[in-house]
């Protein structure tokens, strides 16, 4: 048994020579080898052998060159051939995150009633215009009750006052008004439809779902077209190293 | 050349410098071309050598700091283990023998006498063919650590593996040469011959 542990470390110790040679060895296990040494011929007479095997090599000289190996012209730079697959890599890469966000998107839009799909958009718009739609009908009937009406029956009276002076002449000028006032009337509830609408979106959420969807779709655009940009100038610069 | 100077070399290379490219390899031409001679034996080693270069030039750009000569040496290496390879798949002749006919002891010296020619020669074939008959990783190791000389440190990026690695390779390989080399004592010079 106790044979057995002195071979076992023996040949450990064996192993450590060739570093304890080069110096390679730790303090420690420099101490050890250094103790074992002292009591070990065998090891003695091999770390010998070894140190005159490494002279030995140490004294073979280096041929000389047969030629010079100094190169005439540059040799062409090694361009490593890469599978299609890989050379697509970045272009599948962004078109499949941006496919995937585009995805996302739509679902998120579902969930949170965002117009994303056509039924969806034809049912809530008519809801979306809802609250200016809403509003226009009262103010297209305050406006004309408002302003151009009581002028109206003004002008009717005074005209229906005075038949005696020509009565074919007023009932021309009557019709010329009206078709007049008419117009002003309409042009003035057309404005109030307007101010109504811009009124509504104001004191909505502060900006119109549409707004909304715009805005996002320009963003995506813009992220896309960034992205883009990116990759070809990745592409742009490998190429140039290659040739360099 | 010192460091900064090898540094700024390797920069000039890589934005397409040859000539600064070729005064690096005129500094390390002599050992990748015997790290190949070594491997391979003469008939292999000069195309080896020269690939070496070709695809260090190519591969500048990869080169990531460093030691400039592990990884250079490391480029021949993996060149001189591909062509092992071949020749293994296709064996046409004996390994030992193509390494022994290139022995490097076959160069002769300026400086030693005849006799000390003689002795090196001698002691350069039987080194040869103890390197022969290691192993591949064996061989590469002994021969980066104790006739290149590089550090442990230019080991572990010349041979592309970790420290403990390395130590072990060159122990398994130097204990193989110490055997075949004790085996021949009696054919060593007198100065390598131990006291018995």
């Amino acid at each position: 048994m106790l044979e057995a542990l002195l071979q076992f470390r023996h040949r450990r110790f064996r192993r450590d020579l060739s570093a304890y040679v080069d110096d390679m060895l730790s303090e420690r296990a420099c101490r050890r080898l250094e103790a074992h040494l002292d009591s070990c011929q065998a090891c003695r007479q091999e770390l010998a052998e070894l140190r005159v095997t490494v002279e030995a090599l140490g004294s073979v000289p280096m041929a000389e060159v047969p030629r010079s190996f100094t190169l005439a012209a540059a040799p062409v730079a090694e361009v490593r051939p890469r599978p299609a697959a890989r050379r697509l890599e970045f272009g599948l890469r962004l078109a499949t995150a941006t496919a995937a966000f585009a995805l996302a998107l739509v679902v998120v839009g579902d969930f949170t009633g965002l117009p994303g799909g056509g039924e969806q958009e034809e049912e809530e718009m008519p809801a979306m215009l809802a609250p200016a739609a809403a509003e226009t009908p009262a103010a297209m009937e305050a406006a004309p009750v408002e302003t151009p009406e009581p002028s109206v029956p003004d002008i009717t009276e005074t005209y229906r006052e005075e038949p005696a002076v020509g009565a074919d002449v007023s009932e021309e000028e009557d019709r010329g008004k009206e078709t007049t006032e008419g117009a002003e009337v309409e042009e003035e509830a057309e404005a109030d439809v307007a101010e109504a609408q811009a009124v509504a979106a104001e004191e909505g959420d502060g900006f119109s779902r549409e707004e909304v969807v715009r805005w996002l779709e320009i963003g995506l655009g813009a992220g896309v077209g960034v992205l883009v940009v990116l990759w070809a100038f990745a592409r742009l610069r490998r190429s140039i190293g290659n040739r360099a | 050349m010192t460091v900064a100077d090898e540094e700024q070399l390797v920069r000039s290379s890589r934005k397409g410098d040859l000539d600064a490219f070729n005064t690096l390899v005129q500094v390390y031409q002599g050992q990748v071309y015997n790290l190949c001679l070594r491997m391979l034996g003469p008939a292999a080693a000069e195309d080896a050598a020269q690939e070496a270069f070709i695809n260090a030039y190519r591969r500048l750009s990869s080169f990531r700091g460093g030691s400039f000569r592990a990884w250079l040496l490391r480029i021949a290496a993996n060149i001189c283990c591909d062509e092992l390879r071949r020749r293994r798949r296709r064996p046409a002749g004996s390994l030992e023998a193509a390494l022994e006919a290139g022995s490097p002891a076959d160069v002769s010296s300026h400086v030693a006498g005849p006799e000390e020619e003689a002795l090196r020669r001698e002691l350069g074939r039987h080194l040869q063919q103890g390197l022969a008959a290691l192993p591949a990783e064996q061989r590469l190791a002994i021969i980066l650590r104790d006739i290149h000389g590089l550090s442990y440190e230019e080991l572990t990026e010349a041979l592309d593996c970790s420290l403990g690695t390395v130590k072990s390779r060159i122990a398994r390989g130097r204990a193989r040469m110490r055997e075949y080399l004790m085996a021949r004592r009696e054919l060593l010079p007198r100065r390598f011959r131990l006291e018995e």
